[in-house]
């Protein structure tokens, strides 16, 4: 099913997607420094993400308006969490 | 003051689509409101590895596996509905209800099988976490099946809904991303 | 092409239902935007009834306390902690949301944009519903044993989060499902009025020819849907912590409390922009037609309002400021605060510089424009007070905060909403409001609101707090409790006020005149619609020809220039 009309190659996308999980969790059991570990098991979760978003969700082509709509909360989301740092992470 | 009169619609952007993204932006914020709020507490303290190391890594790895196919059979589905191939679009919808299905089965066995080992939503504040997060995506992912339900029931007579294919797509896609975030931050860190 | 199929499908239905559709489907099952409005428009106003009623209740018992209210009886801390809680949550959820967005949002944007309905017609439906049983839950809370919600209409857990603590027990969760229901039914909305505005303006109608009032519903409407979230997943975690035992909220097993509160104000903070912009809104179409002037920077206003939606995201923990958060986060947060009083400064100015040598006329919606002009500034004056942390400090929980608040809700949602009411109301329902009682309704709310809500300036600053049901159980507040009897006859009085209100309506619905389309000889389309307009709006959709402001321009005799008409050829 190679890809047609412009369309991303699906199945191709999704190979990859399993190959991430399977990095993320021969990751999680390899010995070794924990924050490194860590680190790379979300950099597998945002490029999984990021894979569904622009291939499946079609972000890849959409205009500026429906991306706009789509990283605006992202950006909240991580502003919520930074700000709750000082309160939950640095005070327990 | 201009008199020309100039069509104002951007191209190419339809009602549903632009309906649909609010939405999603909304659920982006309702997740990431819990996940902001567990990352925080989980920084802040101790001992949850210990906790989530009750949990099954492998069991989850299959779920994991079965919602990233389960976004494949619906982009597919969506494929085959700009292809106009109306019994490929009604074979994809149905794999990804079955896949669906099969996570919240899988879902279903591991609540049980912690809460007889005791892990209750009670027992601390992990499995708080662990159970409202886990379980609002799950009445999420109950919600997706219900939408591709009806579109599957609408393809078999033959209604031309692609639009809605898309739409129902877009949820389904947000849904599984979720997932692919709750996925390490309960079970693999 | 969105515009066309959608006109198309319009066009198509309208020769279909030549039958004339039954009671039900035109009043009660009806996708119309118009009725959904007025449904809205409805039961917000039922509800400012029984708002209105609690707050009489409160303040007897303030002035006179432990005496029987006339009319309800004996007040305990526990009813009187139950009513203000109450008062707070309808008069935000259920007052203020539904009749600024939830009626004139769905009333006006589509016919200011030279649209026949919104773009989901159905979701509507089911948003004015779902807001219906919402509004039901809310009142079934009232009457379940143990009573409704005691616990602030903030919710602060560990008050709210174990039944034990104030006795209620459906009554709060009630609480929550009926605000998750009211959450939902306006995230509905926002997406319709968001999904409306971008894809269905005629041509002709660029996003810098909108009218101000739908610059505002639609940042109102993002404010809400990108600040929501948050506090969803509070709910349902404070929800799971009162029923299956949780520990989100609770300290002892491991919860914070002060999780809820950034979660709640993440939200609550947008939360109060998304009830002033609409009001700001609809001052801002009111101004420009009774001064017979353009409005002052139409583009600056946007801007302002842009920036203030931006900016209303990073200062919520200035309601915060005693809570006991890190004292790091003061800072930050009251410079943040500070700086968001910048663009509404802005558009203040804006606003007098509109009037400014203008040919002003004094009719009663221009009345409540002022009156919203002088009473919002005094209410954002005493916000800067509030923003400050050393201040806030000392002002945080007193009577002083509750006048703040009622100056800049109380302006929005009564003197800006009624701005709206009185200018609109001959196009939703087609008759004229008599101007006199118009007037007196006008001049008695003035002057009883201040009688009512200045005086708390003060017996806040001597340390009246809030919430508390019997202020003469504190000696220092005795020598000051003529201030609450004080505000309490201005409460009572403020209430009787608005009986004219309720003539009026009454009267112009039975007896009045019909109103022409354009009384007030307005420039924006929904003014070349009649009154009211008919199903699908127009026969033939407008063309937008310039903006909505042209008042007063050498190239017409008249005062106004509609967005819609066309020039004749320059050589005239």
């Amino acid at each position: 099913m190679a890809s047609h009309g412009g369309r991303p190659n699906y199945v191709a996308v999704w190979a990859w997607l399993v190959a991430l999980v399977i990095l993320g969790l021969a990751v999680s059991f390899l010995p070794g420094a924990r924050s490194m570990a860590v680190a790379l098991i979300f950099a597998t979760a945002v490029a999984k993400a990021l894979l569904v978003a622009l291939n499946y969700m079609h972000l890849r082509s959409e205009s500026r308006l429906i991306y706009a709509i789509a990283i605006v909360p992202v950006l909240f989301v991580l502003g919520l969490t930074v700000a709750l740092f000082p309160d939950f992470v640095f005070h327990r | 003051m201009a008199t020309r009169a100039e069509a104002q619609a951007i191209p190419g952007i339809l009602p549903g689509k632009v309906g649909v993204w609010w939405f999603l932006a909304s659920e982006v914020m309702l997740f990431g409101g819990l996940i902001a709020s567990y990352v925080v507490f989980r920084l802040g303290s101790a001992g949850w590895s210990t906790e989530s190391a009750h949990l099954s890594v492998p069991i989850a790895a299959v779920n994991t596996l079965v919602l990233l196919t389960s976004s494949l059979t619906m982009v597919q589905a969506f494929a085959a509905v700009e292809g106009g191939d109306q019994p490929r679009l009604r074979m994809h919808l149905g794999l990804t209800i079955l896949l669906g299905l099969t996570f919240l089965g899988i879902k279903a066995f591991e609540y049980t099988f912690e809460i007889r080992a005791g892990f209750t939503p009670g027992a601390g504040i992990f499995w708080s976490f662990y159970y409202t997060m886990t379980g609002l995506h799950a009445l999420h992912v109950l919600a997706g099946i219900v939408v591709n339900t009806l579109l599957f029931v609408r393809a078999g007579r033959g209604t031309r809904n692609w639009h809605q294919v898309e739409l129902a797509g877009l949820y389904w896609h947000l849904v599984d991303i979720v997932w692919i975030f709750l996925f390490p931050l309960l079970y693999l860190t | 092409m969105a515009d066309t199929a959608f006109a198309t499908v319009a066009e198509h239905s309208a020769h279909v239902h030549d039958v004339k559709p039954g009671f039900w489907h035109t009043y009660v099952f009806s996708t119309d935007h118009k009725t959904i409005g007025k449904q809205y428009l409805c039961i917000g106003l039922i509800w400012a009834v029984v708002g209105g009623l609690l707050a009489y209740v409160m303040r007897w018992q303030l002035a006179w306390p432990d005496t029987a209210v006339p009319g309800w009886g004996e007040v305990g801390p526990e009813v009187y902690n139950m009513m203000v809680t109450m008062h707070g949550t309808i008069m935000v959820f259920f007052v203020a949301m539904p009749i600024l967005l939830g009626a004139y949002g769905n009333f006006l944007i589509p016919l200011m944009i030279g649209a026949r309905d919104m773009a989901f017609p159905r979701l509507n439906m089911l948003s004015v519903w779902v807001f219906a049983f919402a509004s039901l839950v809310l009142f079934l809370s009232f009457f379940v044993p143990g009573g409704a919600a005691s616990a602030g209409w903030t919710g602060y857990p560990p008050l709210s989060a174990k039944v034990e603590y104030t006795g209620v027990n459906w009554g709060m969760n009630l609480w929550i499902l009926a605000l998750a229901l009211e959450f939902a039914s306006f995230l509905m909305g926002g997406v319709n009025y968001l999904t409306t505005a971008i894809t269905l303006r005629v041509p002709g109608m660029t996003f810098f020819r909108l009218p101000l009032v739908v610059w505002q519903q639609l940042t109102a409407a993002t404010l809400f849907l990108l600040s929501v979230g948050p506090l969803i997943a509070g709910a349902v975690m404070l929800l799971l912590d009162r029923t299956i035992g949780t520990h989100f909220y609770l300290p002892d097993l491991g919860g914070d409390p002060l999780l809820w509160q950034h979660l709640f104000w993440f939200f609550g903070h947008p939360e109060v922009y998304v009830i002033l912009l609409p009001a700001l809104g609809f001052v801002l179409e009111v101004l420009p037609v009774f001064s017979r002037k353009p409005i002052f920077s139409y583009r600056g206003i946007i801007y302002s309002t842009i920036a203030a939606g931006g900016l209303s995201f990073v200062v919520w923990a200035h309601h915060m400021f005693v809570s006991g958060m890190d004292p790091r986060l003061a800072m930050p947060f009251s410079i943040t605060t500070i700086l968001i009083s910048v663009p509404f400064a802005f558009i203040v100015f804006a606003m007098i510089a509109t009037l400014w040598r203008g040919s002003i006329r004094f009719d009663t919606p221009m009345l409540f424009a002022l009156g919203f002009l002088a009473m919002f500034i005094v209410g954002g004056l005493t916000g800067i007070f509030n923003g400050s942390a050393p201040a806030d400090i000392y002002i945080s929980d007193t009577y002083f905060v509750v006048a703040h608040f009622h100056y800049t809700l109380f302006s929005s949602v009564v003197f800006g909403g009624f701005a709206g009411f009185y200018f609109w109301f001959s196009k939703m329902f087609g008759r004229l409001l008599n101007e006199t009682l118009g007037k007196v309704h006008f001049w008695l709310t003035l002057v009883c609101f201040n009688l009512t809500f200045f005086p708390m300036h003060n017996i806040g600053l001597a340390g009246m707090g809030r919430r508390i049901a019997n202020p003469l159980q504190y000696e220092f507040l005795v020598p000051h409790q003529w201030v609450n009897v004080l505000v309490t006859v201005g409460a009572i009085l403020l209430l009787a006020a608005q009986i004219p209100l309720v003539l009026n309506i009454a009267w112009s619905l039975l007896a009045g005149r019909a109103a022409p389309a354009n009384p007030w000889e307005a420039n924006t389309l929904e003014w070349t619609a009649p009154s009211p307009p008919p199903h699908l709006n127009w026969e033939t959709l407008p063309v937008v020809y310039r903006g909505p402001y042209e008042y007063s321009v050498p190239e017409v005799r008249e005062e106004w220039l509609p967005q819609d008409q066309a020039l004749a050829a320059p050589s005239r």
